[in-house]
């Protein structure tokens, strides 16, 4: 158990800046995940907050005690390695019983230490391969061994890099649900990095979405879904991805797609050139809910991927991706009106294609803060 | 259309067989002067200067090399050479190893304020000339007294052996992944004692093999030990076989050659297994 305060770290690998000046606070017990792209700068975080690298700048301290200058070994700190990080000349059970036989993590008698194990391998489904080594195991088999090796121990601080990513589909989601109920009971300060939405939306009680070093967002799931920040940050939750189009306010009213959608201007957004951002699960073919905004289209194409099925609509001089389930199912060069509720529009700035730009609020409601920023 | 191949099998073509039959050659020329001196080894003292290969093989020669019968024939003490040659090896390797290990982990890990110049340093031994250096340090062991003593041959020798080691393993220890040690390190171990526990054992094929090879060089080597010992070493003592003025003794050179080799040879096929293992064993994601 552990609070975690992370002040203006920075690391600097030649002339290129991993991580520019990151700010945070984990709570004691809690989940916290880093979401971002790879080279973002998540493994740079965690080794700085284990003491692995040598930061140009920042502190790092733990419990209110600055461990910046304290060596890994002292820091009672687990981490899981994206590599593994397996000790290749010991067995599965070696491997797991290092960390306890330290003497830096507690005194353990050989009778607890085997117990330990047992419990985790278990819970890790790979109790049956505790003599082999890891040349001698698969990929994911290596994975769920490294993240044995923190589980195994107390810790301050758990740190994740990216413990899943190895694994296939099914076993994936029941490692995750499983990660999240030993977080639960174990109440365990945790730093989880990933690159998959999901596993962020799924685990996280706050998700800090990392891009070229620097922290884009920081909060709850809902708030991230509900009100990115800007258009990078709406892009890295979904899958499809939400879809951006340009759109223009003038005489009261939004419009984008030659006239496809034509709604209202909210309260405060100025005059010119916006982004709309419509997630592909919130545009529903077919049902006309009254007071959600119509927007009448061609299906292009129609792809069936099992329970789900991804539509490309034809909208004016445009297109747009949804999803929906396979009740909905519209057949290809069909007409179909999608409906979406006005606040699920999100606006943001115009700005050039590929150009990342703020969230001003939704059609509904331009946020408060936005709007003074563009006053 | 070709045949279809099994697993394993490989594709017979004339290009192929050529080559082979090159290689052939060029391993039965490369190795004649091999041959010659164990053919020579086994022949009578009347024999030594024929071309023939017809003659009656006997094992005198060695018995005479080892035995103090050599010894009062041509005033040479091959056997005191050979076990005083062994020693010096093993212990400028044994130095090497203790004082190379660290500094190629060091070298191979941390980048530091000239470390390039410093590695580039070391490697310097090994492409100067010995001659370059050689009445130098002869005039220095004639003023300390490390004339024709083992501890200066072992200096000397380390020389020779000192660069290998270090820059054989610091390749090792640059293919090792980090985070074998910073894992190492998380779980509560010292930097001492993640890299005797971690590294270690890794790069252990490359002890092995920069270890030997570095044998086979301090055992091959010539000009130091002929101008800083007289108590010999196993390759000046071959040579004085061939009487320097006297009779020449074609036969127990030979011979002496034969047995000379036989050290490198015995601890190649020693530690053969330790070479062939690889480095990660596949316990990091490629």
């Amino acid at each position: 158990m552990g609070t975690l305060s992370v002040r203006g770290i920075t690391k600097k690998y030649g002339s290129l800046t991993a991580i520019d000046h990151l700010d945070f606070d984990v709570h004691d017990g809690e989940f916290f995940v880093i979401l971002g792209p790879s080279g973002a700068g998540k493994t740079t975080t965690l080794k700085s907050v284990a003491g692995l690298v040598d930061m140009e700048e920042g502190s790092v301290a733990v419990n209110g005690i600055d461990l910046t200058m304290v060596e890994p070994y002292h820091r009672n700190i687990a981490m899981a390695f994206e590599s593994y990080a397996l000790y290749p000349n010991k067995t599965v059970r070696q491997n797991l019983a290092s960390p306890l036989k330290s003497g830096r993590t507690g005194h353990y008698s050989a009778d607890e230490i085997e117990q330990r194990i047992l419990t985790v391998t278990k819970t890790l489904g790979i109790d049956q391969l505790l003599d082999r080594f890891p040349r001698e195991v698969s990929n994911g088999q290596r994975q769920r061994t490294a993240l044995g090796r923190v589980l195994i121990r107390p810790a301050d601080i758990y740190l994740l890099d990216e413990p899943l990513s190895h694994l296939d589909a099914k076993l994936r989601a029941t490692m995750r649900a499983e990660l999240k109920a030993i977080a639960q009971n174990s109440n365990t300060t945790t730093i989880y990095v990933t690159h998959d939405y999901q596993e962020a939306l799924a685990l996280a009680d706050r998700i800090a979405v990392l891009r070229h070093g620097k922290f884009v967002q920081i909060g709850t799931p809902v708030e991230i879904w509900r009100e990115p920040i800007d258009s990078f940050v709406a892009k890295s939750l979904g899958q499809p991805e939400i879809n951006l189009i340009d759109a223009v306010v003038a005489n009261g009213r939004i419009t984008a797609l030659a006239g496809a959608i034509d709604i209202p201007k909210p309260d405060g957004l100025s005059e010119g050139k916006v982004r709309l951002g419509l997630r592909p699960s919130e545009l529903v073919p077919g049902v006309q809910v009254p007071g959600h905004v119509q927007i009448k289209g061609t299906v292009r194409i129609s792809e069936r991927l099992g329970r789900d099925i991804e539509l490309e609509v034809s909208v004016g001089d445009g297109h747009l991706i949804v999803v929906t389930d396979s009740s909905k199912a519209v057949a290809e060069r069909d007409d179909v009106v999608l409906s979406i509720d006005v606040p699920q529009i999100h606006v943001f700035a115009g700005g050039d294609p590929g150009q990342d730009t703020a969230r001003l609020g939704s059609a509904q409601q331009i946020s408060p803060v936005t709007k003074e920023v563009e006053q | 259309m070709a045949k279809e191949l099994m697993p394993g099998q490989k594709r017979v073509t004339t290009g192929g067989i050529l080559g082979d039959l090159a290689l052939v050659g060029w391993f039965a020329f490369s190795l004649f002067p091999v041959l010659w001196m164990f053919l020579l080894a086994l022949k009578t003292p009347a024999e030594q200067t024929t071309t023939f290969f017809q003659f009656s093989p006997t094992l005198d020669n060695f018995i005479t090399v080892l035995t103090d019968r050599g010894r009062t024939l041509t005033g040479v003490d091959f056997k005191s050479a050979i076990l005083l040659s062994v020693l010096n090896c093993a212990g400028a390797v044994l130095v090497s190893l203790v004082i190379g290990i660290p500094a190629a982990y060091a070298a191979g890990r941390f980048k530091f304020k000239g470390s390039d110049s410093l590695m580039f340093n070391i490697l310097s031994f090994r492409f100067a000339p010995e001659l370059m250096v050689i009445i130098p340090v002869f005039v220095i062991f004639n003023r300390i007294g490390l004339f024709d003593t083992p501890v200066g041959m072992i200096w000397v020798l380390q020389l020779v052996t000192m660069p290998l080691v270090v820059w054989i393993l610091r390749s090792y220890f640059q293919d090792m992944p980090e985070e074998l040690e910073q894992a190492a390190l998380l779980d509560g171990y010292t930097r001492k004692r993640a890299f005797l526990m971690v590294a270690l054992p890794l790069v252990r094929p490359g002890i092995a093999a920069s270890a030997l090879l570095s044998f086979i060089f301090a055992w091959n080597n010539y000009m130091f030990p002929l101008i800083l010992t007289n108590a010999g070493s196993i390759t000046v003592t071959i040579t004085k076989f061939l009487g320097g003025g006297g009779q020449a003794y074609y036969n127990l050179t030979a011979a002496a050659g034969v047995l000379g080799a036989l050290p490198p040879f015995i601890l190649a096929l020693t530690i053969q297994r330790y070479l062939v293992q690889g480095l990660s064993f596949g316990a990091v994601k490629g």
